[in-house]
């Protein structure tokens, strides 16, 4: 791809191969900047160097198996991916978790939100020269890593969740240690904006950098802070409400210009919402079971067994089979899509009756959101680039799968 | 004219240059990892052991290959014998590839007898592999090596009796919490 764009190129345009071991590409992304002295004229992103199978590989093991792997898929907020994948499996097979379960999950993936603008505010505000947030983001992040250790055992790759509810269950003093953190994170984010939101040099770098309408947007199929950025209204949480979202109350920030400057606020102001969304959470939680009875188990056979015709009537030694089999997981496909911190992410899963999927497809935001850089990017300088990359949100392990 | 005078006297920026100033006072949130360390939280999943059993000094296993069944990373190799008198699985290998492991902790919740555990122990890296391909007996030296060094008397992991789970769903050893008490005799004569 890069090699065709060089050869047509006249003198006057330069092509810088950007990545795909740039710091400041956030894994491994690598972008063909043509450029015009200093002026973007035309960006190629180039993807895959982080591809594992991960949507083949799921073809190949149980349901509660293929979970394991969605962690992998957007790192730094597990949670979400393994909330998104148990909660299309549990519609396919029509269960509803306990309501215990449903706000334990909405606790912990709004924690895997905060988590997760924390580490997206410390490396965007990195990248365009504030290194003082990047040691206080982190700071606040270690401590939600620690209660998903106290929580599960594993601080990134958790494996929390569960077909039909949550593995285990936390205990009221984690629960209470939160609520307390809750207090304090809320302080720290105020301290953030005070550090960020009026300081001359951020608004200089953010403010008209990457502009996009909201009919662009929505045309490109950005999800997530970076659509409400741009003043459309699209929020899975609020739209078509999944665990205990219903219940708890909280407010869709939204931005007006739809510049980097407006989806770092969005994102300022949705971490305030999740620090009180887990507030809400732990105070309205109540008493009771974490795992639906239908829920599969953890041991799930691969392969459904044959239905015995007769049965006890038939003299031993002669069974007669038919070739009908017992369905694991009802078959049919579906699509069900939940809010994860980078965007609407979603799983489209079919399934053949067996114990494994027989196709698993992810909507991966931050795939999506790489298509919108070339866009965004038109006519800003070689340093705007970074500020781009930084306020769509990218992971990379997510974009190859 | 406010956001003129603001940025005349570099109002924003001593703001934020207050909170630098005021966080050289607090207390350091970092530690000096090979010297301090953090303390592990109950029930991290690190190392893989087998328990050895109090009473009767071996491992639990019971040879049943549910874990090797639920390894999202097949990591688990096992093997087993049938006695030909009592009819009972007997264990013959047991092989767990540690640097293939994904540390889900699958293995140690699907266990019906708690044989397998995934211990608070994290820092066993090598320089070569075959340190980190356990067999049944590294296994059990895992274990005395992980309850030497465990503070309390009894160690129970959360992932032997799953809390919150309703009873009848899951085998009858893990019903009801049943920690491993420390026997130091036992650990020493090994």
């Amino acid at each position: 791809m890069g090699q065709l764009e060089i050869e047509k190129i006249d003198e006057t345009t330069f092509v810088l191969q950007m990545g795909p071991h740039h710091p400041a590409t956030h894994g491994v992304l690598k972008l063909f900047c043509e450029l015009e002295g200093e002026r973007v004229k035309k960006i190629v992103p180039e993807v895959g160097y982080l591809h594992r199978g991960v949507e083949k590989l799921a073809e190949y093991k149980t349901y509660p198996a293929a979970m394991t792997l969605t962690d992998r898929l957007d790192y730094i907020s597990s949670m979400s991916n393994n909330i998104a994948y148990c909660l299309a499996i549990e519609r396919l097979m029509g269960i509803e978790p306990p309501v215990r379960a449903k706000f334990i999950r909405t606790m912990v993936a709004e924690l895997t939100r905060l988590s997760s603008h924390l580490l997206w505010l410390a490396t965007h505000a990195l990248d365009i020269g504030a290194m003082t947030v990047f040691l206080y983001a982190f700071r606040e992040r270690e401590q939600i890593l620690q209660f998903f250790e106290k929580i599960c055992g594993a601080r990134l790759t958790v494996s929390y969740p569960r077909i039909g509810g949550v593995r285990l269950d936390i205990k009221k003093n984690v629960l209470e240690e939160i609520y307390e953190f809750m207090k304090v994170m809320l302080k720290r984010v105020d301290e953030y904006e005070t550090l960020l939101t009026e300081n001359r040099i951020w608004i200089a770098r953010t403010k008209g950098i990457g502009v996009i309408s909201p009919e662009e947007a929505v045309s490109l199929g950005i999800t997530g802070p970076a659509l409400r950025g741009s003043g459309v209204c699209y929020d899975i949480r609020k739209h078509a409400p999944y665990d205990a979202y219903s219940e708890v109350d909280f407010e869709v920030p939204l931005g007006q210009q739809g510049d980097t400057y407006d989806r770092y606020l969005c994102r300022i102001r949705e971490m305030r919402q999740s620090a009180f969304i887990v507030k809400q959470c732990i105070e309205k939680m109540p008493e009771g079971e974490i795992l639906a009875e239908e829920s599969p188990d953890m041991d799930l056979t691969p392969q459904p067994k044959r239905i015995i015709k007769g049965g006890e009537s038939l003299w031993s030694g002669f069974v007669e089979f038919t070739d009908e089999k017992y369905e694991l997981i009802p078959k049919g496909e579906i699509y069900s899509a939940v809010e994860a911190p980078k965007g609407e992410l979603g799983f489209y899963i079919v399934s053949d009756g067996g114990g494994k999927p027989y196709r698993m497809r992810v909507r991966a935001p931050s795939f999506i959101h790489i298509s919108a850089i070339p866009k965004l990017c038109e006519g800003h300088l070689l340093a705007d680039i970074i500020a781009i990359i930084g306020t769509l949100d990218i992971v990379m392990g997510e974009a190859d799968r | 004219m406010n956001n003129f005078i603001k940025r005349l006297f570099f109002i924003d920026l001593i703001k934020g240059l207050i909170i630098t100033f005021k966080t050289i006072f607090s207390t350091p949130v970092t530690i000096r990892y090979p010297k301090q360390k953090r303390p592990i939280e109950h029930g991290f999943r690190g190392r893989h052991a087998f328990v050895r059993d109090p009473e009767s000094g071996k491992e639990r296993c019971v040879a049943c290959t549910k874990c090797a069944q639920v390894c999202p990373s097949q990591c688990i190799y096992i093997d087993f014998a049938i006695n030909s008198e009592t009819g009972a699985r007997v264990l013959t290998k047991y092989e767990i590839d540690a640097l293939r492991c994904i540390f889900c902790g699958y293995c140690e919740e699907v266990c019906p007898v708690n044989a397998l555990v995934l211990t608070e122990f994290f820092e066993y890296a090598s320089y070569d592999r075959e340190t980190n391909y356990f067999n049944r007996e590294k296994l059990l030296n895992n274990w005395d090596n992980f309850i030497k060094h465990h503070e309390e008397v009894e160690y129970l992991n959360k992932f032997w009796y799953l809390p919150g789970i309703n009873r009848k769903r899951i085998p009858s050893a893990k019903r009801i919490p049943k920690p491993v008490l420390k026997v130091m005799d036992k650990v020493e004569d090994s």
